[in-house]
């Protein structure tokens, strides 16, 4: 009795003549915790409002354990189906026990007043949400928290085997989100369906065994979150870029939104800066000079390097070192190349060690060739130097010879941005450059 | 709803106002009564309690039961049933403006009575009874109609059922003031008639109108639970259990016959059905558990109180019960509003 599954088949709704969705079917098993995920207006909200049979579908049937939810009648659908809305208005002076008692309406008979045990099982249901002492506060005055856990504790109430949740953590700070989704975990864990929606896509991902991802009214993917949250997946539903990662600590997956898939101006003559760094110095620099429509090049960076990892997400052109080993000639010979293509080199504050000390030497030539150089970074030189002097020696000098030294990533961009104008200016927009074919490809093709 | 006490008490203060009001107007006329007469009258009608009465004039007795009590019983009662049915449609429409002629129903009474007057039989010996009967079947056919014109789909939505009352009681208010311009010399009998009086009702019109009150508010009452449920939004009461548009319907239909009822034997009587419902909002929250029963009882205090003072003012002149419940109420509301400084709703 206690195990209840939720079967969508073929549902397809209507607003007037508007088909908000269109073949959606799905189970869910007993204690099964789905996130339904898509952006606004992919149906979401309507979906949840067909299953707990307050919009009727023009198409399909809902099936609460085998049973159409539009055949019963709405009590016994409440004593299944417990649901948690977006957002509720009660303007009226009802406290939070009130509303929560209001749970019990599908338990109770016709002039039947609440019980004793109508009482516990709301108190139950307020201490289960953490609401308990609000129980005597008006409803409307809650916080938007506040209001989310009593509208839980509401839905808890009813007993229900089946929850629906309306952006369970929309309103709430991230202390109780956790809190919130932890709770509903647990009851997952015993027994109770839920099926909520999302917009937070790390959340659902943390928390949810599946995930229903809905585009313009249909299911564009459904299945683990490892299945659905793929970038392919993203990029075609929200159109934007995403990496999609594991978080170090819970190893759930995490997106992390990174450029948008057109650069905000083409207008930068394929001016090419190539930034030496490391350790993460150049990866937020790698991503506004690309986000801005510059090309990008990397060198030489251990295949350990976060700056590397960003390369890769990101397409740049990169030469390599194997980790912790200096580079090779032919590594070096490869940079220098890629060096003498750009039209500017950037060199971060980069600790210098025996392993990437050639890199150096590489910026002393561009410099000596006249291309423009730029040191960023605040980090005195000393510490810096893990040569025990050389690195020290050769950054000084650099700086006489006449690179230019600025402090923030903002001033590389000011100084970038007029080089590349003064740039246009000299050459005419008609000279070809080299790299031009390069983008966009790793650096393989180079070899 | 978690201090029993204060109940107690809020339910001794409206019953003892009731009863008091009710003894107080008795006394009171152009004939004076003393008030050891009234109760003994009052008490000779009483099971058990008769056998304590003293003796009566046969004259005060007279004027007791044939002119003062139909009259205040009338007033408990319509008082009773307008607010009842205020506090459902504020509910049912979650508006503070909703008021028991919302959807147009006194427009169809006043109709209704109109062409009453203006037939032959009003002036026979069914006379007042014509007129009653007119207007509930002019307030029932409105109901009808408004109900009908709303109805979308087997649904009922709560805003276009707001205009089609409103756009309907413009459209019968217009029918009404063109018979009156041609009614002629029946047009002061039809005046006095719309803006509602209890004056010059018999023991038939109490009948009426207890049976459809005290039955209105007994069937609205048992939907005090899906009235609180609907005040969170008619989604989530139909996600809670509650069959919204079979509640919807019920509840409409209830309290605009209840209003039907109580126009039909007073006109229309303004004010009781807006403002009672909010100052016992104000008093004992929304819960309609409580609300129902405490706006019968008061609403019942405010006409008996009003139309008392309505007759006694002026003596022997009255003015219509409708001026003073404004005249008086409206001021003790706006104070009540202004004090609480808080959302009414």
């Amino acid at each position: 009795m206690g195990e209840v599954t939720l079967k969508i088949e073929n549902v397809e709704c209507t607003y007037g003549t508007t088909r908000i969705l269109k073949n959606i079917s799905f189970e869910i098993k007993p204690g099964d915790f789905v996130g339904l995920i898509g952006p606004n207006g992919s149906g979401k909200t309507t979906l949840l409002k067909s299953i707990s049979r307050v919009l009727k579908p023009r198409v399909g049937i809902v099936l609460l354990d085998g049973k159409d939810v539009y055949t019963l009648k709405a009590k016994e659908v409440a004593k299944k189906v417990g649901v948690v809305p977006q957002e509720t208005p009660i303007p009226f002076q009802f406290t939070a026990l009130e509303i929560v008692l209001m749970g019990r309406t599908p338990h109770l008979g016709w002039l039947e007043s609440e019980k004793e045990r109508d009482y516990e099982i709301a108190r139950t249901a307020m201490k289960i949400a953490n609401c308990l002492h609000l129980s005597d506060r008006i409803f409307a005055e809650l916080s938007g928290g506040e209001k989310q856990r009593v509208l839980i504790a509401r839905a808890l109430a009813q007993e229900p085997k089946v929850l629906l949740l309306d952006e369970p953590t929309a309103h709430l700070d991230i202390n109780y989100q956790e809190e919130i989704l932890n709770l509903l975990k647990r009851l997952s864990g015993e027994k109770l369906t839920i099926l909520a929606v999302f917009h937070d896509l790390n959340l659902a991902a943390r928390y949810c065994d599946s995930l229903i991802l809905l585009n313009q009214g249909e299911i564009e993917a459904i299945g683990t979150p490892e299945e659905v949250l793929t970038p392919e997946n993203i990029k075609r539903v929200y159109r934007i870029e995403v990496l999609v990662k594991r978080h170090p600590i819970t190893n759930s997956l995490y997106l992390i939104p990174f450029l948008t898939s057109n650069p905000q101006t083409d207008a930068c003559d394929d001016f090419t800066v190539h930034l030496v760094c490391g350790g993460g110095t150049g990866t937020p620099l790698m991503h506004s000079l690309l986000k801005q429509g510059y090309r990008v090049t990397v060198g030489a960076v251990s295949t350990l390097d976060t700056d590397y990892e960003a390369t890769t997400y990101l397409n740049v052109p990169v030469v390599t070192l194997p980790p912790f080993s200096p580079a090779s000639d032919d590594a070096h010979r490869i940079h220098l190349e890629l060096v003498g293509r750009a039209d500017a080199v950037v060199l971060t504050d980069v600790p210098i060690g025996w392993g990437n000390l050639k890199n150096l030497e590489a910026v002393e030539v561009a410099l000596r060739k006249g291309i423009p150089v730029i040191m960023v970074g605040e980090t005195p030189f000393e510490k810096r130097d893990f040569t025990g002097g050389e690195a020290l020696e050769r950054l000084i000098r650099l700086k006489d010879e006449g690179a230019i030294c600025v402090k923030s990533l903002n001033e590389v961009l000011t100084v970038i941005e007029t080089l590349r104008r003064s740039c246009r200016a000299c050459r005419g927009k008609s000279t070809q450059k080299p790299l031009s074919e390069a983008r966009g490809r790793p650096l393989e093709a180079f070899e | 709803m978690n201090h029993p006490g204060k109940k107690a008490s809020l339910w001794i203060i409206l019953i003892a106002g009731l009863i008091s009001s009710i003894i107080f107007s008795t006394v009171v006329g152009s004939a004076g009564i003393p008030f050891p007469d009234v109760c003994n009258a009052l008490l000779s009608k009483l099971p058990v309690l008769n056998k304590l009465a003293g003796p009566v004039p046969a004259t005060y007795e007279t004027i007791i039961f044939q002119i003062r009590l139909p009259r205040i019983l009338l007033g408990a009662m319509v008082g009773a049933g307008l607010a009842v049915a205020g506090t459902v449609l504020q509910a049912l429409f979650k508006n503070p403006m909703a008021e028991p002629y919302i959807i147009g129903v006194s427009s169809g009474a006043c109709l209704g009575a109109t062409l009453a007057f203006l037939t032959p039989i009003s002036s026979g010996w069914f006379g007042s009874s014509w007129v009653t009967l007119m207007s509930f079947l002019g307030a029932t056919v409105t109901l009808y109609v408004v109900y009908n014109i709303s109805k979308i789909g087997g649904k009922v939505p709560i805003e276009t059922l707001l205009l089609a009352g409103i756009a309907v009681a413009s459209f019968l208010s217009a029918i009404t003031t063109f018979l009156m311009v041609q009614a002629g010399e029946d047009l002061h009998k039809i005046y006095f008639w719309l803006v509602g009086s209890l004056s010059a009702k018999g023991w038939a019109q109490v009948e009426v109108a207890s049976v459809c009150v005290i039955v209105g508010i007994f069937v609205l009452y048992l939907f005090a639970r899906d009235l609180n449920v609907m005040l969170t939004g008619e989604e989530s009461a139909s996600q809670l259990g509650v069959e919204v548009e079979r509640s919807k319907k019920v509840v409409l239909a209830v309290s605009t016959l209840v209003t039907g009822a109580a126009v039909s034997v007073s006109g229309v009587i303004g004010f009781v059905g807006l403002v009672t419902p909010h100052m016992m909002r104000i008093l004992v929250g929304p819960n309609h558990y409580t609300l129902i029963p405490a706006s019968a009882l008061a609403g019942s205090i405010t006409l008996t109180l009003s139309d008392t003072a309505a007759r006694m003012i002026f003596s022997p002149q009255e003015i219509p019960v409708g001026v003073v419940t404004a005249l008086f109420g409206v001021p003790f509301f706006l104070y009540l509003l202004r004090k609480r400084r808080k959302a009414m709703f």
